[in-house]
């Protein structure tokens, strides 16, 4: 037995497109791609980027001769400080973010109120461009600086005076981190490929451990266990362990350029099985932006941006990734929060303030309130309940529903506006089945018609959509001679057209000629 | 032998008397079938030659059923359909092309209970020596004549009109008229009261300026609907004033010469007015009135079925069955009706909503536009193991057909559109293809340009799903650029495919499962290309793999290269034909291949695998199609005969079955439709599944299944018995509206009742108690009875 209407409607679909293999759309990569992005531009190449550690997560961007504070809300510029006599290099928030450090190029280390942008301390000892500077995460009265000068220090804020100095390096230190669970221990990174752990407390100024990168090191970060550091330079993101006397756990290659910048992320969402666990994110030259899981030692995201990426930043409360680019344009990008997660938190701080007094005691629902007529409509079903699904309905654009209508004009422009090439190229085919489409395109005005051959300048040498609008570009010039001839824009959307497909003519051609470069060779290898 | 895929909408069906039954010409024979499950009941069988015409004898109960059938075999059975049984046979000496028994549609009046008349039917004949003999300038060989049923001697002499070619009858549900269409003309007779072999009724004529399709009388005015080929419907009321009624003594008031208050009725034609409504566009197919009289359906080749109201000329519609419609009939129930369509479908109708609840669907036509779209129409693909075909169907689909169960199973849609029965056919589904263990099929869908561009090609590949139907698994969009793709061949054992196309190329997929089974990954399946190989540019019409898969064979234009499929390697070049190749296979588990050309010089090849080398050919052969037998050193050809010995067989084609090793014919059949033919080894049906059977599917979809080697005459009975039969469970009545009454439990009543008294002697004390509790004496009765009886106490020994 078959079904008993024979007819069903079916929307014009665009071609299936293939599907990359390797992509597979698991949880985490989910998570990493619910971070929409958004440009901030009209900067000049952003070095660092970093937020301050307590909400709501302002983050500081170093930017030429200053530094600009964002509101990772409207990811607006809130302030902008300015008192650098040369390029600001770094920049760091107190543990309480009512302090922020910065330093430049000049050797300077200023400090400044957060919240006032006034200049505080200016610490000066640093000769050669200061590249580093950072509060330790648990102490609120000392600084650390590292410049190019091979020195590191450890500042008194208050005095104004270094207390320490570290040798030890041999070329440019131009990063650093302090560890997330004993305020005295510090590890900084050089050029000279030597990554260097510190003890404050130490004062012979010789470094506890240290290890070889083998490269210069442009990055370093402590893991959150304090036992652990992963340091960035050349290709490859190493993860070392100096619990175990600095030993190399494992290096992660995936990069192609070099690696400018790494900083810790978290997966921050309630549910899934790698909630809260943090991965590492790291920026590099070749543009790609990758998040590293170090426990299961794999690469689990990876984008790619259009410009050689500088520096890294990610909230804690995991909202807002921020990079900054060498040609001065910062992605910023929020996570999109679910409507359900916010009224979660608004309803359990509603709760705290006002549900003890409320009565506890359930309402019966009564005719006479509308909610009795909606009653049971939220309910869930239960595990042995039969379902009878509501049939699925066909969801119709625009252009489907013109052409159900037969108004087959209407639907090429309909679909011509809405700027989808694949959903174009389903209409013209429909419409080439039910042979319309000639007709179409010769009823179209002067005014549609600059549409369409705007569409066919933009696609008819793509490779994908060729074979149909390479013939029907054709037919359409043929047609439509008299009334391009008449109208200069037309003419103008002509001559495009015609420079797109010489274009198209040296493409093949080149490619041809290293085709039969090529065929020889391959024919010598299949032997 | 197994015949079926007949066609269900050769002739109108009729519903028996309680519209439970829906009878069917089918062929040779009438199907019945329930009309609230779909299902096939029974079959009366016993016509030779396909059946024209079907009467059921109308009668006060529903417990009579009674059908009259007329055959092209010449004669007219009276059946019991319940049982079925026939019960009486006339040998008419001519063959019936239409019946009607206008006697039985009659309301019987008190007199006729006392002296019953004869019935008697009119049948619309072919007869040919007729106007041989009298050798008129004119060949008309159709006759309309009279024939008594029940007392039958010979048909009738008289004859009532001579028409061109068989016109049919129609009657009107009151019995009164009779009428046929002739070209521009309708003739209507007034069928007498008392009818004899002799008497002559008058007739009346009605002109029209187109050809008229298709007549219905209203069920109780005289009111005559026509509509012809331009899809108009006229509709004469008070036909036949003048000439039926005045010899009857009614005379009507007005002078039977006033000739200016006839509006629309063209001159001298006998009826008081004609009217015209034109909605359909193409031919009007069928039309009937309603029950009632009040509304007048119609319907054509859109596939659209118009409601029209008989008053006010308002429209309402059934729009999207999808095919044209040829005919409407009524049931005695009156929410019961069904449509026949072109398709091979009999929808039946919830009336007042117009709704379709069922549907009885025979195997899918055969593509009416192939002369269109010649080369791209696909044949059916047959599945070795389970006995299916795969045939294409109109709406862009493919049908699913069991050949063992003579039913279809189901339909997948191969393009996603919607089909037009008017619309000019753009897409084509031309090739359809199953691996032998029908586990996955390949189609291949042509849009056709317009004005020579936006053609594309797109091939499909479909594996099995959960339900054991089909669902795509890859699109593949013009795989050989815009060449056609002329084959489609899958490995035996392997997940893999093979597409040869007129370009010159042809390319190796491979189901991505298998390409990750080493890496011990399962992961979606998904085809891709594996190889693409060429043979001098040639054009490549036919490729096949070897029965191991180790060789594969495409056809390049007039010669076979032979390929190793895994490495993509040209392993030999055999052969040299005198035309293209156009279709190849490898014989069974020999080694030796199959090559057939046609066009000018036909010819079929056995070429020697080991030796390659021809072994042996026929020249001059035109094949339609061949198929090898898996296992064995067999195959089987289906060949067109050549018009010199046309005559002195019947049919038009003939299958040879061949040893492969033997030039000479093991067995040969003759077979007619054999254009657009197919043909197929299968696996015999589960109870014996040794065997191999040979299929031969006719250019109409007709097909047979037989033993190739056996004797002929080996009766394989059709396989019903996993047909399962439901039986009507519908509710009718008080339980339609207020469901099932709870069942008197009797049991539990008499077990209270009863308890104190001793069980051997239930007549005793199934009547104590008050009378008000009893249970009524129906239910009892049995329950009585059955107690009075002795039991037997079983005895084991």
């Amino acid at each position: 037995m078959e079904e008993a209407r024979a007819q069903k409607s079916f929307p014009v679909k665009a071609k299936v497109k293939t599907k990359g293999r390797s992509q597979k759309r698991s949880p985490e990569w989910k998570y990493w791609s619910s971070f929409k992005t958004h440009q901030i531009p009209n900067l000049i190449s952003v070095p660092s980027l970093t937020f301050s550690p307590t909400p709501p997560h302002t983050f500081a961007a170093a930017h030429s001769a200053s530094l600009t504070l964002f509101s990772p809300q409207t990811l607006a510029p809130t302030a902008t400080i300015s008192s650098f006599s040369d390029a600001v290099s770094c920049a760091s928030f107190r543990s309480d973010s009512l302090l922020l450090a910065a330093s430049d190029l000049s050797g300077l280390v200023q400090v400044f109120d957060a919240k006032s942008r006034a200049p505080l301390r200016r610490l000066r000892s640093h000769t050669r461009p200061c590249r580093f500077v950072h509060f330790p995460r648990l102490d609120k009265l000392h600084l650390i600086s590292a410049a190019d000068d091979a020195l590191v220090k450890l500042w008194d804020v208050a005095e104004e005076t270094p207390i320490v100095d570290f040798l030890g390096h041999k070329d440019y230190v131009r990063c650093g981190d302090s560890s997330p669970v004993n305020s005295d221990l510090f590890v900084t990174g050089s050029y000279d490929h030597v990554v260097k752990l510190w003890d404050a407390r130490v004062r012979d100024s010789k470094s506890s451990l240290h290890v070889n990168h083998g490269a210069p090191v442009q990055d370093v970060v402590f893991l959150p266990s304090g036992g652990m550091v992963a340091t960035a330079g050349g290709n490859s993101v190493k993860l070392w362990d100096l619990i175990g006397g600095g030993k190399l756990v494992y290096s992660m290659e995936s990069h192609n350029k070099t690696v400018t910048s790494i900083c810790l992320g978290r997966i921050g969402r309630d549910s899934g099985e790698d909630s809260n666990q943090f991965r590492i994110m790291s920026v590099g030259l070749d543009g790609y932006l990758k998040v590293f899981d170090y426990g299961a030692l794999k690469v689990t995201h990876s984008i790619r941006f259009p410009a050689p990426l500088l520096s890294v930043g990610y909230s804690q409360d995991c909202s807002t990734r921020v990079i900054g680019t060498s040609n001065g344009v910062i992605y910023a990008s929020k996570r999109k929060v679910k409507q359900v997660e916010k009224e979660k938190v608004s309803e359990s701080s509603l709760f705290w303030r006002i549900a003890p007094l409320e009565r506890t005691e359930k309402k019966v629902l009564r005719p006479s309130h509308f909610r009795y007529f909606h009653r049971g409509q939220g309910e869930k079903p239960s595990e042995g309940d039969y379902l009878v699904m509501r049939p699925k309905k066909v969801k119709l654009a625009e252009h489907d529903k013109l052409l159900n209508k037969f108004r087959h004009a209407d639907a090429l422009i309909s679909v011509l506006e809405s700027k989808n090439p694949g959903n174009v190229l389903a209409v013209m085919e429909e419409l080439v089945a039910r042979r319309k489409l000639l007709k179409c395109v010769s009823n179209l005005d002067a005014e549609k018609l600059e549409l369409l051959l705007v569409f066919l300048h933009k696609y008819c040498t793509s490779p994908r959509y060729s074979s149909l609008l390479m013939g029907f570009t054709k037919k359409v010039l043929e047609m439509r001679a008299d009334e391009i001839r008449d109208s200069e824009a037309l003419k103008r959307h002509v001559r495009n057209l015609k420079r797109s497909v010489e274009e198209e003519i040296r493409v093949q051609m080149s490619l041809q000629e290293i085709q039969g470069i090529i065929s020889p060779l391959l024919k010598i290898a299949g032997r | 032998m197994i015949s079926g895929g007949k066609n269900y909408v050769s002739s109108a069906p009729a519903f028996s008397n309680d519209g439970k039954r829906l009878l069917v010409c089918s062929g040779s024979t009438v199907s019945v079938f329930s009309t609230a499950t779909g299902s096939l009941v029974s079959s009366l069988e016993g016509h030779s030659a396909p059946v024209t015409a079907l009467v059921v004898c109308p009668a006060s109960s529903s417990l009579l059923t009674y059908c009259w059938t007329a055959s092209v075999d010449c004669t007219i059975r009276h059946w019991d359909f319940s049982v079925p049984e026939c019960l009486k046979t006339l040998d008419l000496r001519f063959p019936v092309f239409s019946m009607v028994v206008p006697s039985l549609l009659s309301p019987r009046e008190e007199t006729d209970a006392k002296k019953r008349h004869d019935v008697f039917a009119y049948v619309s004949l072919q007869n040919d020596n007729a106007n041989a003999k009298e050798n008129c300038p004119k060949p008309s060989c159709g006759q309309i004549r009279k024939c008594n049923l029940t007392n039958f001697h010979a048909v009738s002499s008289l004859i009532l009109k001579e028409t061109e070619r068989p016109e049919s009858l129609t009657v009107s549900p009151s019995g009164k008229f009779l009428g046929i269409k002739d070209k521009r003309k309708l003739h209507i007779w007034k069928i007498l009261k008392v009818d004899s072999n002799s008497a002559v009724s008058k007739k009346i004529t009605l002109h029209h300026s187109k050809t008229i399709t298709v007549l219905t009388f209203h069920p109780m005015e005289r009111i005559v609907a026509a509509g012809d080929v331009t899809g108009r419907i006229l509709i004469w009321r008070g036909f036949g004033a003048k000439k039926f009624l005045h010899s009857a003594g009614l005379v009507n008031g007005r002078s039977t010469n006033d000739e200016e208050d006839k509006p629309g009725v063209r001159e001298n034609d006998d009826a008081e007015s004609c009217s015209t409504w034109h909605w359909h566009s193409s031919g009007v197919r069928l039309l009937s009135f309603s029950s009632d009289g009040a509304y007048l359906y119609s319907g054509g080749k859109e596939g659209v079925l118009v409601l029209w109201q008989l008053d006010t000329g308002k429209k309402k519609f059934l729009p999207r069955i999808g095919s044209p419609l040829l005919y409407f009939v009524d049931s005695p129930d009156p929410s019961l009706s069904s449509i026949s369509c072109a398709d091979n479908q009999i929808h039946i109708l919830k009336m007042p909503s117009l709704e379709i609840v069922r549907s009885i669907s025979g195997i899918k036509p055969p593509l009416s536009h192939q002369d269109i779209c010649e080369g791209f129409c696909s044949r059916a693909a047959f599945d070795y193991t389970s006995g299916l075909v795969a045939v294409q169907t109109q709406n862009y689909g493919i049908q699913f057909y069991s050949l063992f169960a003579n039913r279809g199973l189901y339909e997948v849609q191969v393009c996603e559109r919607n089909h037009q029965p008017v619309d000019e056919v753009t897409v084509v589904v031309s090739l359809v293809e199953l691996s032998v263990d029908g586990s996955i099929m390949g189609t291949v869908e042509v849009k056709l340009p317009e004005d020579g561009f936006g053609g594309l090609v797109c091939l499909k590949f479909w594996d099995l799903d959960d339900n054991k139907r089909f669902s795509v698994s890859t699109h593949i969009y013009e795989p050989h650029r815009d060449a056609h793709i002329s084959a489609v061949a899958f490995h035996p054992t392997r997940r893999m495919a093979v597409s040869s196309s007129y370009g010159g190329d042809f390319k190796i997929w491979v189901c991505k499962e298998e390409i990750q089974q080493k890496g011990q990954m399962l992961q979606n399946s998904g085809w891709m290309c594996h190889a693409v190989g060429s043979y001098k540019n040639k054009a490549m019409r036919a490729a096949a793999f070897s029965a191991d898969g180790s060789v594969l064979a495409v056809a390049a234009d007039t010669v076979i290269t032979l390929w190793d499929p895994n490495n993509n390697v040209l392993v030999a070049v055999i052969g040299e034909t005198p035309m293209p190749i156009t279709s190849l296979a490898f014989v069974g588990k020999s080694d030796y291949l199959l090559s057939v050309c046609h066009n000018s010089k036909p010819q079929l090849s056995v070429w020697s695998m080991s030796k390659l080398t021809a072994s042996w050919s026929y020249k001059h052969l035109q094949i339609e199609a061949v198929s090898c037998a898996i296992d064995l050193s067999y195959f089987a050809v289906l060949a067109l005969l050549p018009d010199c010995i046309k005559g002195k067989l019947q049919g038009d084609g003939i299958i040879l079955l061949f040893n492969v090793t033997d030039p000479i014919a093991v067995a040969s059949w003759s077979v007619t439709k054999a254009i657009g033919g197919g043909l197929a080894f299968l696996k015999g049906d589960p109870s014996e599944p040794s065997q191999t059977l040979l299929t031969y599917i006719n250019g109409d979809r007709e097909y047979i299944i037989f033993h190739p080697f056996g004797k002929e005459a080996f009766e394989l009975s059709t396989r019903r018995q996993d047909d399962l039969v439901f039986e009507e469970t519908g509710q009718f009545g008080y339980t339609s509206i207020y469901g099932e009454l709870p069942k008197l439990d009797l049991k539990r009543n008499l077990a209270s009742s009863i308890s104190s008294t001793a069980s051997e002697r239930p007549w005793e004390t199934i009547f104590s108690g008050s009378s008000h509790m009893l249970p009524p004496l129906t239910k009892l009765c049995s329950e009585f009875l059955e107690s009075l009886l002795e039991k037997r106490t079983p005895t084991v020994e």
